[in-house]
């Protein structure tokens, strides 16, 4: 019994490093993929102008919201792929590609906004 | 444990409670399915929902434990561990409404084997398949027909939660949500620890 409970708290002690690690990594890495600075809405793009380039592309879209100034389109693309892309809602360029969580795509425009 | 007031009218007043929780923990699942195929909601519009609840009741299920030893005599967590079967089942539940979606959502096998490597979507299989085992031994008869072995695999759970924290990390573009509904229960469990090295090195 005491070897039991023993091993329980060995468990526990484990599960609170991966906990810690998970931490750092998972707030360091997931959140808040990409961010525009885009912020005067006056001069963005219709949404259903970029749902048009996108669908003459081959992409299929779900929905298009505004996230972080960015233009967030969940659909699929081309290659059957579902995906959150964030796109410039002033140029309508592609800035990041995303499936559950991995960046398929990332322009260097985003790399330069995240690291600015 | 059970019989300490087994009179009829207990036993009657247990059941009624017994209905109303299962009815209220099936209440969500009905609104989700019925936005789904009657309202005609986009699947995916279902899947943090339905993925989120799962994890709240696993959560809360968890939780029980370790805040008896915050509050040992609370009668409400009493009651509350009573009811753990429920949470638990309806946790598993939700997982499978939750796949359910993500398959309505995905279409194809093809496109599900696609997203596997994803570290956000594999984790979520594996909470599900240390799931599978849990849901379907939480009934009496594998209570007895496990005896001591019941309680050794149901501490798969703790694995299947921790896959479902990194799931839940990784596949959204935001992580600050999957953690604070964590962490309650890491709280508790660092508190845990804490009073068993306490209680070990007097």
């Amino acid at each position: 019994m005491s070897l039991f409970i023993s091993s329980k708290g060995l468990v526990e002690v484990v599960t609170a490093v991966v906990l810690g690690v998970l931490f750092c990594v998972g707030s360091a890495s997931a959140s808040g993929m990409v961010e525009c600075n885009t912020k005067d809405e006056s001069k963005y793009q219709a949404k259903d102008v970029l749902e048009k380039q996108l669908t003459s592309k081959g992409w299929k879209v779900r929905k298009i919201e505004i996230d972080e100034h960015c233009y967030e389109v969940y659909g699929t693309t081309p290659n059957g792929e579902k995906v959150e892309a964030f796109f410039n809602p002033v140029t309508l360029d592609t800035l990041l590609v995303a499936r559950r969580g991995e960046i398929l795509f990332k322009s260097e425009e985003a790399m330069k906004a995240v690291s600015e | 444990m059970r019989n300490v007031r087994s009179t009829p009218e207990a036993t009657r007043r247990r059941r009624r409670g017994h209905m109303v929780l299962w009815t209220l923990l099936a209440l969500p699942a009905a609104v989700m399915c019925w936005r789904v195929f009657v309202v005609g909601i986009h699947p995916a519009e279902l899947l943090h929902g339905s993925g989120e609840v799962s994890a709240r009741l696993m959560l809360v299920g968890l939780m029980i434990t370790p805040l008896r030893l915050v509050w040992p005599g609370a009668r409400w967590l009493l009651w509350l561990r009573r009811q753990r079967r429920a949470l638990g089942v309806a946790a598993f539940g939700y997982a499978a409404l939750h796949l359910f979606f993500y398959a309505l959502d995905m279409e194809t096998l093809q496109n599900i084997l696609a997203e596997l490597s994803a570290t956000g979507i594999w984790t979520g299989w594996i909470a599900l398949a240390l799931f599978v085992p849990l849901g379907l031994t939480s009934n009496d008869w594998s209570v007895r027909r496990l005896g001591r072995g019941w309680q050794r695999l149901h501490y798969l759970v703790y694995p299947a939660a921790l896959f479902t924290l990194i799931h839940w990390v990784f596949v959204h573009d935001n992580a600050v949500a999957a953690w604070i509904n964590f962490s309650p229960l890491i709280f508790l469990e660092v508190y845990r620890v804490a009073v068993y090295f306490k209680q070990r090195t007097r």
